[in-house]
């Protein structure tokens, strides 16, 4: 399973490039607001139209979660809500705590809730290749977490992470950065977190204390700065 | 056109001159072909064909229950074409002007304001549309007659509800009833060229009216 691209995307004036490759892992696509992230990841879920070559090898089932959680909603109910994605609101809506709500209109949600519908619907439907942007938003440090772990239980599938979340970060297998209208790819971790221009302030000020983490999150950080200690 | 006054004025005195009477669509029709950016001002073509389907329809229908059907659909070609460029023209703000320059800041600047929000409306929806259609294309459903009425009336309950924050913004800042503004109006040579050979259409559809 791979996906490969070399595509520019053109969208109410402005223009973004893409050349990379995603195998099977979670691949961690950051950069500032309006860089472009948005319009490389809809282009990759093919939503709107590029120019050049973007080839899904092996994959069966493609799903993208939106920014913004209420462009999902394409029913009046949370149950039908749930099934519209294809599946059984018995088993999404407890785990998220919004069993007792299935007759409510999405809608009346707050963005938070509708953000963990959201995220819950795509991650049971498990598709081989999943085009997250900016999944953390809205999301407490709970939920955020949550999602994470989520994430990083996706073996064997691709997952492109669109985000400039700068404090709760999954593990991931590859850093890139949309920066000037292009997708700068990094490479793998841990070589390429130093390279990475899209680093959160607790990785960077540990790198420019020495430390050299092995993963992006919190907690390879610490670990990173407490071998240095040692 | 960059004076919105005349390009209001224009497009009435277009479509009145269409809707009189065959020959005046005939003259709006040649207006459009020479004085406006012609396919550059039309709508989608997927919805100008869905457009032009229902006024053939309706045109067929009028025609063989023995009315006027083909001067039916020339005259509502025309007059979509007409409501194509001036809506195409649009700039955000000039509803609001016009309508105090010509209605004052009480009942001009109510009037304008709503037209705006009814633009911007319009604006919205079309956003809605084509996040729904790329929701279903994400979920993999299919596009049929079932799912067309819960997705409108999604759409529907989004406006009402963009509209019930809007009478709260609106609350909020204080706003009871008209409002302060000072309309500016750009006017270019053209803009008073296309106006009067715009009256020039009217005559033609008076005169072969009667």
């Amino acid at each position: 399973m791979r996906m490969e691209m070399d595509i520019i995307v053109a969208r109410g004036g402005f223009q973004v490039a893409c050349q990379a490759s995603f195998g099977p892992g979670v691949h961690m696509i950051s950069g500032q607001v309006g860089s472009g992230k948005t319009t490389l990841a809809l282009a990759m879920a093919s939503l709107i139209p590029y120019q050049g070559r973007l080839d899904k090898e092996g994959m069966g089932d493609v799903l993208m979660s939106f920014q913004f959680p209420e462009h999902h909603i394409t029913a009046s109910r949370l149950d039908d809500e749930v099934r519209s994605w294809g599946l059984d609101p018995e088993q999404v809506l407890p785990g998220i705590g919004l069993d007792d709500r299935r007759g409510s209109d999405p809608l009346h949600l707050s963005r938070g809730g509708l953000k963990r519908l959201n995220l819950a619907c795509v991650l049971a439907r498990d598709p081989d290749l999943l085009i997250l942007d900016e999944p953390f938003s809205s999301l407490d440090c709970v939920a955020k977490s949550q999602l994470c772990r989520a994430i990083e239980d996706r073996k064997g599938k691709i997952t492109l992470l669109f985000s400039h979340e700068r404090s709760v970060l999954p593990r991931v297998d590859t850093l890139s950065h949309v920066e000037y209208g292009r997708l700068i790819h990094h490479g793998t971790v841990p070589g390429s977190i130093a390279a990475w221009q899209g680093a959160p302030p607790y990785i960077r000020q540990a790198l420019q204390s020495g430390a050299r983490p092995e993963n992006i999150t919190h907690k390879d950080v610490r670990e990173a700065i407490c071998r240095m200690r040692d | 056109m960059q004076d919105a006054r005349l390009r209001i004025l224009t497009t009435i005195v277009l479509s009145a001159g269409a809707f009189i009477s065959l020959y005046g669509a005939l003259a709006t029709l040649v207006w459009w072909l020479l004085l406006t950016p012609r396919w550059q001002a039309l709508p989608h073509p997927r919805i100008l064909l869905w457009v032009m389907v229902m006024i053939a329809i309706t045109s067929l229908v009028s025609e063989l229950s023995g009315g006027e059907g083909f001067s039916y659909m020339v005259r509502m070609i025309a007059i979509l074409l007409i409501a194509a460029w001036a809506y195409s023209q649009r700039q955000d703000g000039e509803l609001l002007d016009v309508s105090v320059w010509l209605m004052g800041k009480r009942i001009g600047f109510d009037i304008g304001l709503t037209a705006e929000m009814g633009m911007q409306s319009l604006g919205l929806i079309k956003q809605d549309i084509q996040q729904v259609r790329q929701a279903m294309a994400v979920k993999g459903m299919k596009f049929s007659v079932f799912s067309i009425l819960p997705l409108a009336a999604n759409i529907v309950m989004n406006q009402l509800r963009r509209t019930e924050e809007m009478a709260k913004m609106l609350t909020v800042r204080g706003y009871i009833r008209g409002g302060e503004i000072e309309p500016h109006f750009h006017t270019a040579r053209i803009d008073y060229l296309l106006a009067l050979s715009s009256l020039l259409v009217l005559t033609t559809a008076i005169l072969s009216y009667y």
